[in-house]
């Protein structure tokens, strides 16, 4: 075998393996770990829905910020709406910020805003393009909420309460998170599985 | 003449066509099917009997939802799957995730377009956490989510995110019993 020829096999193997291992990646249904509770949650910087950049620290809040994966066209999620807005309402003035994240391929910047509008989600939402944060903070569906200390350190992850009917609310296990930690007490409750729609990955 | 008697049952037929219609145009929600598919409401209590239960015959539950765009993409080849295995001793039964107010409608409207008959459950329940740990504790609740166990009831096959066909017929192959038993 000559060197031209050695070079081409090289070359095939090295995209072959490229291949496998970026497929291996993604495989259908696979979403990264979510960080261990108590993780500190890097800064990132992601677009609103009028394409305006804003880091994570932009729009933490003093005590806190929460960040929900949610969605336009998930009934799930939808469910949800009045529920999140209110969470936005009633923790800002204990200053702690609700922020949105669209992270479906399927739903674009305009779709956000438009369905943001429609059902007066007050609260700031970012487009996560080709989900991005959504991978790093190993959300898998809408609405999962993430709560994070005044230091970006993970205290809570998973459903907002325990179900989409607001009629049979038992647990409301992000309340509870926000209000342990602002009363300076332990989250007892630190994870709960979120229930919703897949996230539509791109 | 013999035109003009030809043209009398025609032209009664044109004015009971004209007559029913508008009666159709009225009647028109009372004529659309029901779905047939009936989807039972099922409890974590009831989804553990389900699991547990004692069983001659392998079981295939794939947790699904209408809301679900890879649970309804996959579909076809699932309901593909239900009718090559259940003649060779396998059992496939689905739970929707739904909510309960679509058991009548949107549940099992999909599954008569899918033209599914395998058992249809609903999970019937205000927290869906001990359901979902107690299918399995890794698994998120992300859907859809396919389990296959033996005829011993034990775990053989999972797959969360829409089923590989060919995948998931290879695992059922191994727990059937052969062709022609």
């Amino acid at each position: 075998m000559n060197t031209r020829n050695l070079s081409i096999l090289l070359v095939s193997l090295f995209v072959i393996a490229g291949a496998i291992f970026t497929t291996g990646a993604r495989a259908d249904g696979e979403v990264p770990a979510p960080p261990a509770i108590g993780a500190t949650i890097e800064d990132f910087t992601l677009p609103d829905v009028d394409n305006k950049e804003h880091s994570l620290k932009s729009l933490a809040g003093k005590n806190g910020t929460v960040l929900i994966f949610i969605a336009v066209q998930c009934p799930v999620s939808n469910a949800y709406n009045e529920r999140m807005e209110k969470l936005a309402e009633d923790y800002k003035a204990k200053g702690v910020a609700v922020i949105g994240i669209n992270a479906n391929a399927s739903e674009d910047a305009a779709a956000v805003k438009a369905h943001a509008a429609e059902h007066k989600l007050s609260f700031t939402i970012l487009k996560d393009p080709g989900n991005k944060i959504a991978d790093k903070l190993g959300a898998a569906v809408t609405p999962e909420a993430y709560f994070l200390d005044a230091n970006n350190k993970l205290l809570y992850h998973g459903r907002i309460d325990n179900s989409r009917n607001a009629a049979q609310i038992e647990t409301s296990d992000l309340r509870n998170a926000l209000d342990a930690a602002l009363a300076g007490k332990t989250v007892e409750k630190t994870e709960a599985k979120a229930f919703g729609c897949s996230i539509k990955r791109a | 003449m013999r035109f003009s008697r030809a043209i009398i049952p025609v032209a009664l037929c044109i004015v009971l066509v004209a007559l029913a219609a508008p009666a159709q145009r009225r009647y028109g929600r009372a004529a659309k099917p029901k779905p047939v598919t009936v989807v039972s409401p099922i409890d974590t209590e009831a989804l553990k009997a389900l699991l547990t239960q004692q069983r001659e015959r392998p079981l295939l539950v794939n947790f699904w939802a209408t809301f679900c765009d890879p649970c309804r993409d996959e579909f076809p080849e699932l309901v593909k799957i239900d009718n090559d295995y259940r003649p060779r001793s396998l059992d496939f039964v689905t739970v929707s995730l739904d909510d309960m107010s679509d058991i009548k409608t949107e549940v099992p409207k999909f599954l008569d377009a899918m033209k599914a008959t395998m058992p249809a459950y609903l999970l019937n329940v205000s927290d869906p956490e001990p359901a979902i740990n107690l299918v399995d504790r890794a698994w998120r609740g992300d859907l859809p989510a396919t389990y296959l166990y033996n005829e011993k009831g034990e775990l053989v096959y999972k797959h969360i995110g829409r089923v590989n066909a060919a995948e998931l017929r290879q695992e059922i192959e191994k727990v059937v019993s052969k062709k022609g038993d």
